[in-house]
């Protein structure tokens, strides 16, 4: 292999395929990147067997082939190249690539490119295609929820469904759960749902923000993967193999208390709360009073042993009787972070039943929230 | 090294001791702390002139009844133990704070810092407990903590009188593998009828037996325990008094008076065990983030595991579960279990988060609620969990 290619198209495709790379692993090529001569680009390709990204950059292709070498001490050398032409040229009897830049020169021992587990290749055909934006708004609204709790694997995943021309996303960690629907240009064919790790999707809407306008997502028939096409990018990742709770039956389909409140000064009011609310178990009040002849207000009280006690008061539009319920400040503040609209409504029936958090007039993404009761 | 100073403390038929300062009528008789016969209770203690007549503790009470036919059945349920046991620990703790409680009646101190000597010393912790407590107690002391204890089973059996023994056994240093040599293996911790069976095949009845013999034939026949046997018989025992640290928490310890091998037993204790550590954390407001399983096997050696929970509960499942985990990762087959316990820590009275999906633990909090509000009415045999019915009938 010999090729040559622009230091910053190196950087910028390490930088995107890295992230693939297995941080701790018993097989070393995991830890390698893949450079290989592809119909007149270079391919990068980095996976950790969860989670694999192919990145193609333009390149100047004057001998094919391909090799593995340490991701990191390629990433970490580009990196310090200057803005400049980098060749890289292949020694195949040591399996040895010598990158060259400017004055600099520098051999980096690789390991056979057949190692290397091969990337899967989508049949785009059978494509789903996603706009790009509206596809990092779903997964950003919906994978903070996901739990990192490895005894539970269906939940440290999105439920993705297709159905007719919608698409859902949904996460939960068992105490809060997403929903977000959105449309899609043409109808599926079939019923199709997938549970796909959150920590792909977080990478992927990383990476799909500045790589065209539409996403093609394809999930072969049994082979327990999805992959994400995207013009110069390709994200495969594992399915998680369990089954995802059945979130409709978790959402309350009444409620006794609805309050309505700006978007931003409940959220500004969750932030202060927190600075206090963080000694003492995240716990935070909201006093949700709805007195005749006044208007509705809510009182956000957080109160810690060692740090002290905060309120907030803010005004609201509240209908039903008043509450006194307790959350999770990191939560409630998290699923606030991602709503866009001006107002938001909560609504309740106890202290001891789910809350649901909603954009007002926005139908397309609820949250639900249950609170914390002494035990 | 400097030579180590070890008392052991067992308190004489502690049961009994507490339950004649309660009705003073028994003293002198015998009478035994136990189950009724007809729901095959056991014994747990026996007083000195019931054990005249065989009597003793995990004998099946129908049995001692048919030994001594006038024995006095005392129920446990109005014992005074734990707060007796408190005080008596409390004066252990005014000699130094190097103590290991081996159970409620039972403690290590070491007292290698004190300038008196073992046998003054046992004698004014003896007088202080005997004055303060009313209660007898027997003290052994050695230069290690398996000499101390053998010490105080010995002095212990010594006294043949109906009486508590209220004995002092002090082997002076370097007298330990003497003082062993005419004592049966059995005697030795670690050894049960299994390996005092092949001792005896081997022509080893006396712990001086066994130190006749090479730690190459001992490790030849018993493999790596067969060193520490050796070292045992001849007087050796490097283990430190471990002081338990107080930090906040709640538990529940069972001490059994034979050692259990019977994984059922052990499993049913700990279920009992689960439901007051989880009744005791409801009572007082309290979750736990953190539930502990500790386990001393036959020959004291003791082992802590403990496991950190997602969140933070005091249900009896929830705890039970994670205590039955923790036990079954660390049970051998065939192993016998001097105690076991059940404890919960990292305890906090903030509010809690619930579970959006597992609404099972919403229905146990109603459950657990209910159950205690009966129990507070009615006692704590109002309602019980349908394997106590179940233990009880067999």
């Amino acid at each position: 292999m010999k090729t040559n290619v622009y230091q910053q198209q190196l950087a910028h495709g390490l930088g995107i395929v890295s992230k693939a790379v297995a941080a701790r692993s018993t097989l070393p090529v995991l830890s390698n990147v893949l450079l290989a001569t592809d119909d007149g680009r270079l391919r990068l390709s980095a996976t950790n067997l969860e989670v694999g990204i192919t990145c193609w950059i333009g390149a100047q292709i004057i001998e094919d082939g391909s090799i593995t070498v340490p991701a990191r001490t390629l990433a970490d050398l580009v990196s310090t190249l200057p803005g400049d032409t980098v060749s890289l040229d292949l020694n195949t009897q040591t399996q040895t690539l010598n990158v060259k830049c400017g004055s600099s020169s520098t051999d980096i021992k690789g390991l056979d490119a057949q190692e290397f587990p091969p990337m899967p290749v989508p049949e785009l055909d059978d494509a789903v295609e996603l706009n790009v934006a509206d596809f990092r708004e779903m997964i950003q609204q919906v994978a903070f929820c996901a739990s990192n709790d490895d005894a539970r694997p269906a939940l440290q995943g999105v439920s993705v469904t297709l159905s007719g021309n919608t698409i859902t996303m949904a996460a939960t960690d068992g105490f809060r759960i997403s929903v977000r629907k959105s449309s899609l240009s043409t109808p599926v064919p079939q019923t199709l749902s997938a549970i796909i790790p959150a920590r792909a999707m977080i990478e992927l809407s990383r990476i799909a923000g500045d790589s065209g306008d539409v996403v093609k997502m394809v999930i072969p028939q049994g082979r327990g993967q999805v992959i994400f096409h995207l013009p110069d990018v390709e994200l495969a990742s594992q399915l998680i193999d369990a089954n995802f709770p059945d979130y409709k039956l978790i959402i309350p389909q009444s409620y006794k208390t609805r309050t309505i409140l700006p978007t931003s000064a409940l959220l500004k009011a969750c932030r202060q709360a927190e600075v206090i609310a963080r000694d003492s178990n995240n716990v935070i009040r909201l006093e949700i009073i709805n007195n005749e002849n006044e208007p509705g207000r809510v009182e956000v009280q957080a109160t810690s042993e060692e740090t002290g006690a905060s309120e907030i008061i803010l005004d609201a539009s509240v209908d039903g009787p008043a509450l006194p319920i307790a959350f999770n400040v990191r939560f409630l503040r998290e699923v606030l972070d991602v709503i866009k609209t001006p107002n938001v409504v909560i609504e309740t029936t106890s202290n001891n039943s789910p809350g649901v958090i909603r954009p007002v007039n926005d139908d397309s993404f609820l949250h639900v929230i249950m609170p914390m009761h002494l035990g | 090294m400097k030579s180590r100073k070890i008392l052991h403390m067992d308190l004489d038929a502690f049961f009994c001791s507490v339950e004649e300062l309660r009705d003073p009528s028994l003293k002198g008789k015998p009478f035994a702390v136990g189950g009724p016969a007809e729901t095959r209770g056991v014994i747990s203690t026996a007083s000195y002139a019931a054990r005249k007549f065989g009597v003793h503790s995990a004998m099946p009470t129908g049995r001692a009844l048919r030994l001594c036919p006038g024995l006095i059945l005392v129920s446990s349920f109005h014992g005074q133990y734990e707060e007796m046991s408190k005080k008596v620990m409390a004066i252990v703790g005014d000699f130094t704070p190097l103590v290991e409680t081996l159970s409620i009646d039972e403690a290590f101190l070491d007292i290698s810092d004190l300038p008196e000597t073992p046998l003054q010393i046992a004698r004014n912790l003896q007088t202080r407990i005997n004055d303060e407590t009313k209660l007898p107690c027997s003290i052994g002391g050695a230069t290690n903590m398996l000499v101390a204890k053998i010490a105080n089973d010995f002095g212990k059996h010594q006294h043949k009188e109906p009486t508590p023994p209220n004995a002092i056994t002090i082997v002076e240093p370097g007298m330990e593998e003497t003082f062993l040599a005419p004592l049966p293996v059995d005697a030795l911790w670690g050894v049960g009828p299994k390996t005092a069976e092949r001792l005896i095949r081997m022509g080893i009845r006396t712990i001086g037996d066994i130190t006749r013999h090479t730690e190459e034939e001992m490790i030849q026949h018993f493999g790596r325990s067969g060193k520490e046997l050796l070292d045992h018989a001849r007087g050796i025992d490097d283990r430190v008094v471990q002081v338990e640290h107080t930090a906040k928490s709640i538990s529940q310890e069972t001490t059994f008076d034979v050692d259990i091998n019977d994984r059922n037993i052990l499993l049913q204790t700990l279920k009992r065990q689960s439901s007051q550590v989880g009744s005791q954390l409801r009572r007082q407001g309290f979750t736990a983030k953190t539930i502990r399983l500790k386990i001393r096997w036959d020959n004291f050696e003791t082992h802590t595991r403990q496991v950190s929970l997602e969140s933070p509960t005091n249900h009896d499942s929830v705890i039970m579960q994670s205590a039955i985990d923790l036990f079954l990762r660390i049970w051998s087959e065939g192993r016998k279990v001097r105690l076991i316990g059940v404890g919960a820590s990292q305890l906090n009275q903030e509010p809690v988060q619930m579970s959006l999906l597992d609404t099972t633990t919403q229905k146990e909090d109603r459950l657990l609620r209910s159950v205690d509000e009966l129990r507070q009415k009615f006692g704590n045999l109002a309602v019980y969990r349908g394997y106590d019915i179940h233990q009880k009938k067999h």
